[in-house]
């Protein structure tokens, strides 16, 4: 998980880019960074371009991570869902909750 | 009249790469095996006898179909070459096609016909060569020539290529939402559009929206909504507050809670897009998972038969392999080797440790005619994991994983049929015999061939 933040739209945003898999064994990661990056910034965008697959527990740490970043008046945005995960999210009703965009790029204009 | 089905394996790659353990004969539409479809359209057509040629194996096919006395007509299975063209099928089944019209279904193609139509008086006016083609294969008469040939006549009829899962997907919908009469579909019918086979829970709850079609023994939990234009196999479980709309569910799957399931084809745990051909595999079990058949009471009787025979082995085995292994051990004439060995048809492994006794002097060569080495076995008979007898145990490897994951004959067993037929243990003629034995086999002549094996090995000159 790479996290940085772009200041490009005039506003500080951060990028978590997400890779491999996110499931029962680095869903906790995936909290404990997202608390570290909230201290730098409350409107974060989950670039999930490499990520691979994702199961019940990945998807309940995607969805604590919206909940903690409402909490703070902030926000969660993903974008470049690769089409099995867009599945998931799709299965699970996931879609709804969150902002989804197809490019981090459309994602940081929404802000 | 009489119908000769051709399919060729290159017609169902494309199948058989999402789901390689259902034949494509038996892939369901609506509920209904293709293969039925099949044979209701020869009836309609004055068809006496329906012969089913391919190229590939027709294994499950022969024991789903069995002679065809279920339809009342007399099925029959014959083998062709790949390159066969339609004139050498029809040559390599001269005495089938002899001295009648045939009706040729060739491809994997679906017939839109109708129930209600005559197609019998239609097609002994019909002059011989092709009567429809499309992409994925056609229907052709062939045979005797009709004393009147009537060639304006309207066929009524059309064929649907099943090339890809889009166009399967396409095919069940249409059915399901306006042409489920033209068939005979399985399933209690009292209203339009909604098929509900035997077995079936529904919670008060639930919501089931025309057009549905469910197969038996269904679940389907509290607050789920079922359709509208959903097909829901037999042996499915629809679980709490979830949605499948418009989605094909095949059988001996389980949909977890909350889920929704829109314009999908859900298979175990294999979940797929028709449209776009994407399919994910489920890791997940709480989401989507496959359910494993309850076992069958011949499955049963096998395992308690067989747990039996293991047991009385044991009891007979127990004070010679006590008091003959630790002097073998000494000897160094008794070899252990742990391996990981294949132990039934889902590709599932097991760590055994097995035994090599070299038979130089009296006490090896009698500890091998007692089959001492298979002691250790039994007990993974007990535990569900061994067969007494079936097929000889296959080293797991990366080279004959696909075999074993695709052999539904395969049930490895501490003895095996090929020791109990004193057929070489190795080898092809290895397999013929288990293959035999796997389909033609019951659980009481087992006990035969294993008591056969038994006395077979004190014969051999060494334990394998």
């Amino acid at each position: 998980m790479i996290f940085h933040v772009d200041g490009s739209t005039g506003k500080k945003l951060g990028i978590a880019a997400l890779n491999g898999r996110l499931d029962a064994k680095n869903s906790s990661e995936l909290l404990t960074s997202f608390e570290r990056w909230q201290q730098q910034t409350n409107l974060i965008i989950l670039d999930c371009s490499k990520l691979d697959l994702i199961d019940s527990s990945g998807l309940g740490a995607v969805v604590s991570c919206l909940r903690k970043a409402i909490e703070k008046n902030g926000d969660l945005k993903l974008a470049n869902l690769s089409p099995k995960v867009a599945m998931v999210f799709e299965l699970t009703k996931a879609k709804k909750l969150f902002s989804i965009f197809t490019d981090t790029g459309s994602a940081l204009q929404s802000f | 009249m009489k119908t000769l089905i051709i399919i060729r394996e290159r017609d169902y790659v494309w199948l058989r790469t999402v789901f390689p353990d259902i034949h494509p004969l038996l892939f369901p539409i609506c509920n209904k095996p293709f293969i039925e479809f099949l044979i209701d359209f020869s009836i309609l057509s004055g068809s006496e006898a329906v012969r089913i040629v391919s190229d590939g194996s027709l294994i499950d096919v022969e024991e789903y179909c069995d002679n065809g006395s279920l339809w009342g007509t007399a099925i029959s299975y014959s083998s062709i070459m790949s390159m066969d063209d339609q004139r050498a099928v029809i040559e390599k089944n001269r005495r089938f096609c002899s001295e009648e019209k045939i009706l040729i279904i060739s491809g994997l193609v679906f017939i839109q016909y109708d129930k209600l139509h005559d197609y019998k008086s239609l097609f002994a006016s019909q002059p011989n060569g092709d009567l429809l083609v499309c992409n994925g294969g056609s229907l052709s008469l062939t045979g005797n020539p009709p004393k009147l040939q009537k060639n304006s006549a309207p066929l009524s009829l059309s064929l649907i290529a099943l090339d890809s899962l889009d166009g399967y997907y396409r095919l069940c919908m249409e059915i399901l939402g306006f042409a489920s009469s033209p068939y005979v579909l399985p399933g209690y019918n009292n209203e339009a559009y909604c098929h509900i086979g035997r077995n079936v829970v529904i919670s008060k709850s639930a919501e089931i929206r025309k057009p549905v079609m469910i197969g038996n023994n269904v679940q389907i939990l509290e607050d789920s909504i079922i359709g509208p234009g959903s097909v829901i196999g037999s042996n499915v479980i629809i679980d709490r507050k979830s949605t499948v709309t418009e989605s094909i569910v095949l059988a001996n799957t389980y949909i977890g809670e909350q889920l929704e399931v829109q314009n999908k084809i859900a298979a175990g745990n294999m979940l797929i897009e028709p449209e776009g051909g994407i399919c994910i595999t489920m890791d997940d079990p709480h989401l989507l998972t496959g359910i494993k058949k309850s076992g069958s009471v011949r499955s049963l009787l096998r395992f308690l038969v067989h747990s039996f025979a293991a047991l009385l082995l044991i009891t007979l085995q127990l004070i010679p392999f006590l008091i003959l292994s630790p002097i073998l051990t000494i000897q160094g004439k008794w070899k252990k080797s742990k391996n990981i060995y294949y132990t039934g048809t889902a590709g599932e492994t097991l760590t055994l440790t097995t035994t090599t006794i070299e038979r130089r002097g009296f006490i090896s060569s009698l500890a091998a005619a007692l089959s001492l080495d298979r002691f250790t076995l039994l007990f993974s008979v007990l535990r569900g994991r061994l067969a007494v007898i079936g097929s000889s145990l296959e080293l797991a490897s990366d080279s004959n994983t696909t075999l074993h994951e695709v052999e539904s004959w395969y049930h490895a067993g501490v003895f095996s049929y090929a020791e109990a037929e004193e057929w070489p243990v190795s080898g092809g003629d290895k397999a013929i015999v288990e293959r035999y034995f796997s389909v033609h086999g019951n659980p009481f002549l087992d006990i035969t061939m294993t008591i056969k094996a038994f006395f077979n090995r004190i014969h051999e000159t060494n334990t394998p």
